[in-house]
């Protein structure tokens, strides 16, 4: 039923958009986040199947690069893993003139390379901590050998590996790392990049993955997907109510559900990790969508319809891709929340027909 | 008859052909060469407009450095050289007194925050160290290698292949190298070279510092072993020294071909032996051959791909040769594309500008002592 009203409107928008543009093509640009990108890319492709004649290019060139853009005005919808900050929301005009929603939430798994360790290790955010200030220098340390009583750990040392480039990983990384331990908090910190004790480095999902793959005994925090697509073995974490949990679409959005009543207004942001709940994934995180309240970088009234027809596409429809692509589906009350951010969002003041 | 016919054709040809173009030839012959002088003036414009291009080019790279890096020179000064700190975000911590106490005040912990803190000390050292040992792996094989081009070779009648072999060294791209050494050479290293030199060298005392590192967190130091990965400095610096090898080899092998007939016959008349007449020849190009050796280390300091690759990427002086290390350029490559706040980023770029700074000096020292004495032997 939903489904069918879901099918008609969407014609309905194909008729309006077509009509606004005179017939030609409506063209949207968006830009940032390399970690939701092939979700968003999958996005794209599947509403241009039923709505062809808008066309939606998004760029994956980093969340910051994603918001200077939308600062910029030079596309219609940045994206970001970590929410902006004061300063970036000032530079955008002020909280009146901002929308941010999230759009799916994703996770980072701690994947490791030994050899004959069938079953995933279980984990606690001190344990990682210990690891990666040096205090834990090999796997058969009895600390990782208590949590994990049947797993039979090597004499291996461990090489802790890090991300060297700013992003969103590292940040979801860190701040999990920073509820557990106040000292990681005060001597490592939290952010996009950190500095790292020791270790060795590496840039992007792909050489975090890489040096992992390569060493005997390594372990590196990268994001769920990937270690997926590239079958590396990961962990399952100690949760806030103390159960282990391995990430997946499921404990992921429960995370994020639990983290729903954060979302107020029309620039909304939350924290998923360190979610309660004993089926929440520690170490989970909202990507974000960001807009301009009243779409002033956008010059057309038919491409203004389109952006939030997408928009509301991919908060609607689209999530049931989010788990194919080993995202994490957005819970209802989420998407309730972001549908009414979108819902503030006017081009130049005058109110957008719905579209679905 | 047949004569005729035969002959008619290219006298008709050519008187056809002649005809015409003799006659305006010699009317406008002052035309012609005005137009040949126009010619030449606007080549000849060109081509200074061109070299000037290129001038202009490293010109407006340095300025447009200076002026990207400027926020970090104002904030960081020359101490940005000497400074060891390399953190992006920051920190916000609760404040200790000198008994390392928190201190309170209305019961609550006193927080202070660092900013962000940048210092080029880790990555110089990286970009020095890796270069120096590439030198010393690699000088002795290039010059034993140009000796053999100039000396050797030539008899055997494989000259020409060794060198074009050499050459083609070269033209392998660098990203090629890098994947060899990440997918060969660490794993090598890693499986069987590692754990061979630490069981050799680990038991002699005063060399523990090679395989432990001691790691300060929150005051208190911890010693651990450093896990032999073979993605470290070493590493780093076997592939350079690679990379570095053809330069120095066929720069060497040209200096040392400048070298007089008549120098080495001497030393051969006056009873040297074969190698002490090489000894003589290496010593007669000494200054060429260093700077050859020069082009090679700005070849090493400037290299990236490979290099980050292999090294670690880790902003950290350590004194073991299989620590992971950092090198400027490597910095440049992992952090540039993401690096979007303004200190960050002019502090990067303030790590180019002297980046660029030292290998236009080891160019220019190095061409001077180059071409000076290949010019100088040449008009022996």
């Amino acid at each position: 039923m939903r489904q069918r009203l879901n099918g008609t409107l969407a014609s309905l928008a194909v008729l309006t958009i077509g009509c606004g543009a005179f017939g030609g093509e409506v063209r949207l640009s968006g830009a940032g986040a390399t970690f939701p990108a092939p979700l968003y890319t999958r996005w794209v492709s599947e509403y241009e199947k039923g709505h062809p004649s808008v066309r939606i290019d998004y760029r994956s060139i980093g969340s910051g690069g994603g918001v200077k853009a939308i600062a910029d005005k030079t596309v219609a919808f940045g994206a970001t893993d970590a929410p902006l900050s004061e300063k970036e929301i000032a530079a955008m005009g002020g909280t009146d003139s901002v929308v941010q929603f999230p759009a799916a939430l994703g996770a980072v798994v701690p994947a490791y390379n030994l050899p004959g360790v069938d079953k995933p290790l279980q984990f606690t955010g001190a344990v990682l901590v210990d690891i990666y200030l040096g205090r834990i220098s090999s796997w058969d340390d009895p600390k990782l050998q208590k949590l994990n009583p049947d797993a039979k750990l090597p004499k291996t040392p461990i090489t802790p590996v890090f991300r060297t480039d700013g992003s969103g990983t590292t940040h979801v990384f860190t701040s999990y790392l920073g509820t557990q331990s106040s000292e990681f908090k005060g001597e490592i910190g939290v952010g996009k990049q950190v500095k790292w004790p020791l270790g060795q480095g590496g840039k992007g999902n792909e050489g975090v993955a890489a040096a992992i793959q390569q060493t005997l005994g390594a372990i590196g925090y990268i994001e769920h997907n990937y270690a997926i697509a590239n079958k590396i073995a990961f962990g399952a974490m100690q949760n806030k109510a103390g159960k282990f949990v391995l990430a997946s679409p499921e404990s992921v959005s429960a995370a994020g559900d639990a983290t729903s009543s954060e979302l107020k207004g029309n620039v909304l942001r939350a924290d998923a990790w360190n979610a309660p709940g004993d089926d929440a994934y520690p170490i989970s995180a909202f990507t974000y969508i960001v807009m301009y309240k009243q779409l002033e970088n956008i010059n057309s009234e038919a491409e203004a319809a389109a952006l939030l027809g997408y928009q509301r596409w991919t908060l609607g429809p689209g999530q049931k891709f989010s788990a194919q692509m080993h995202y994490a589906p957005l819970g209802e009350k989420v998407q309730a929340a972001a549908l009414a951010a979108l819902g503030a969002v006017t081009h130049k003041g005058k109110a957008i027909p719905v579209q679905p | 008859m047949t004569p005729t016919s035969a002959a008619s054709p290219p006298a008709h040809a050519s008187g056809w052909s002649r005809e015409p173009t003799q006659s305006p030839r010699s009317k406008s012959e002052a035309g012609v060469i005005r137009r040949a002088r126009i010619g030449d003036a606007v080549l000849g414009w060109a081509c200074r407009l061109s070299a000037a291009l290129i001038a202009l080019m490293l010109v407006s790279l340095i300025a447009v450095l200076v002026h990207s890096a400027w926020p970090a020179m104002r904030e960081f000064g020359v101490g940005f050289l000497i400074s060891s700190e390399w953190r992006a975000n920051e920190i916000e911590r609760p404040v200790r007194d000198a008994a390392g106490q928190l201190m309170l005040r209305d019961g609550e912990a006193v927080m202070e925050i660092l900013p962000p803190a940048f210092g080029a000390l880790p990555v110089i050292w990286g970009t020095a160290v890796s270069s120096f040992l590439a030198l010393v792996i690699a000088v002795p094989i290039s010059l034993s290698a140009a000796v053999f081009l100039v000396r050797v070779a030539p008899r055997l009648r494989i000259a020409g292949a060794a060198s074009f072999l050499i050459e083609f060294l070269a033209a392998v791209p660098s990203l090629a190298f890098g994947v060899w050494a990440l997918f060969v050479l660490a794993p090598l290293f890693q499986k069987y070279v590692g754990p061979w030199l630490h069981r050799i060298f680990e038991p002699i005392p005063g060399l523990r510092w090679m395989f432990y590192e001691s790691v300060t967190v929150a005051g208190r130091t911890i010693e651990r072993p450093i896990p032999l990965t073979g993605r470290d400095l070493f590493t780093g610096s076997l592939i350079l020294a690679i990379m570095i090898l053809p330069i120095v080899t066929s720069v060497s092998r040209d200096v040392l071909r400048a070298v007089p007939r008549t120098q080495i016959e001497g030393t051969l008349a006056l009873g040297a032996t074969w190698w002490q007449s090489c000894v003589a020849m290496l010593r007669y190009g000494r200054s060429g051959l260093l700077g050859a050796i020069m082009l090679g280390l700005a070849r090493a300091a400037g290299e990236t791909m490979a290099v980050t690759m292999v090294i670690g990427n880790n902003n950290q002086i350590s004194p073991s040769p299989f620590a992971p290390a950092q090198t400027m350029a490597s910095l440049l490559a992992n952090e540039f594309a993401e690096a979007t706040e303004g200190l960050h980023r002019a502090s990067l770029l303030y790590v180019a500008l002297i980046l660029l700074t030292m290998s236009l000096m080891f160019n220019v020292v190095a061409r001077r002592l180059v071409v000076g004495r290949i010019a100088s032997s040449g008009s022996h």
